[in-house]
């Protein structure tokens, strides 16, 4: 760089311009040392930090993008994870609920069937006593019938039987009693 | 007053002592009652009671009674000691007794046992079998 502008500065210097416009080559080299030294300060102290705080700053601004990208990939991923829990849950709960639906109707038709056995159970009990006391009641019937036949019987064999038939009656009575 | 062992013991053996060729003997229960009398033993009176009852049974057992309804005759009375002799296989003697709630028929009783072929047994029988 030096040497192009000393280059230019020789070129400049041949040509008259540098007489022309009052330029003395000392003091443009002094003058650009000055500033590539300022340059330089600047570079150290203004520039450079700046740039490594933008780098900084970039790279929090692209960690920030990233996390919250990554952040958004969680949260589908959280989101479809709690909506298939919740869908777990309600189909968890759908059986819980169809299996406590089962068992009520299971209990309520046991209730039912041992109401409806027992009721049977009273209805044939009560049948039988029906029957019992019924039976009873023709055996009595039966009972007094045949005590009253009976006792008419005596009464008119005792008036009707002669002593012919009581005697016919007593002989095969005796072949009866001595052929024991 | 109630026997004891000992004088149910005493008045079978006296029951015993009465007994000639397997019948009861007049003459034997009436050495039983002496001795009876002379010795006067422990519950006298029991022991009367029991013998008494021993030859009541066994005397039973030797008689017949027949209750009939209608007319019986000696020959029925005959064929009916007969029979209960063969039967019993001792000597029976029958004796009537009329009974007209029988209607018709007879009944022998022969100790505890009772024979019947009336006309009321069977009605009393058809009764029950209704």
């Amino acid at each position: 760089m030096l040497s192009t502008l000393l280059a230019v500065t020789e070129t400049a210097h041949e040509s008259g311009i540098v007489q022309q416009f009052g330029l003395e080559p000392k003091f443009v080299i002094m003058q650009v040392v000055s500033f590539l030294i300022l340059f330089g300060v600047l570079y150290q102290f203004g520039i450079k930090p700046t740039i490594s705080t933008m780098e900084a700053r970039n790279q929090k601004i692209a960690d920030g993008l990233r996390h919250a990208e990554e952040t958004q990939v969680r949260l589908a991923a959280a989101q479809q994870e709690s909506a298939q829990l919740i869908k777990a849950a309600q189909h968890e709960a759908q059986k819980v609920v169809d299996e406590a639906r089962k068992i009520a109707k299971e209990f309520g038709d046991k209730q039912q069937t041992e109401a409806t056995a027992r009721a049977a159970d009273t209805l044939a009990k009560a049948q039988q006593a029906i029957e019992l006391e019924h039976r009873k009641m023709l055996d009595q019937a039966r009972g007094e019938i045949a005590r009253l036949v009976v006792k008419t019987t005596e009464q008119v064999l005792a008036k009707k039987l002669s002593e012919a038939d009581r005697a016919a009656y007593n002989t095969a009575a005796t072949q009866e009693l001595t052929a024991i | 007053m109630r026997a004891d062992k000992k004088t149910k013991l005493l008045a079978k053996q006296l029951f015993k002592l009465s007994f000639v060729d397997g019948r009861i003997s007049a003459d034997h229960v009436a050495g039983v009652l002496g001795y009876v009398e002379k010795n006067a033993p422990r519950r006298a009176l029991a022991l009367l009671k029991l013998y008494l009852r021993a030859v009541q049974t066994e005397v039973a057992k030797s008689q017949a009674l027949v209750e009939h309804a209608g007319p019986v005759s000696d020959a029925t009375l005959k064929l009916i000691e007969a029979a209960m002799a063969k039967k019993y296989q001792r000597p029976v003697t029958a004796s009537a007794r009329a009974n007209p709630r029988l209607l018709a028929g007879l009944r022998v009783r022969v100790g505890s046992d009772v024979y019947e072929s009336t006309v009321a047994g069977q009605l009393a029988a058809l009764s029950s079998a209704v």
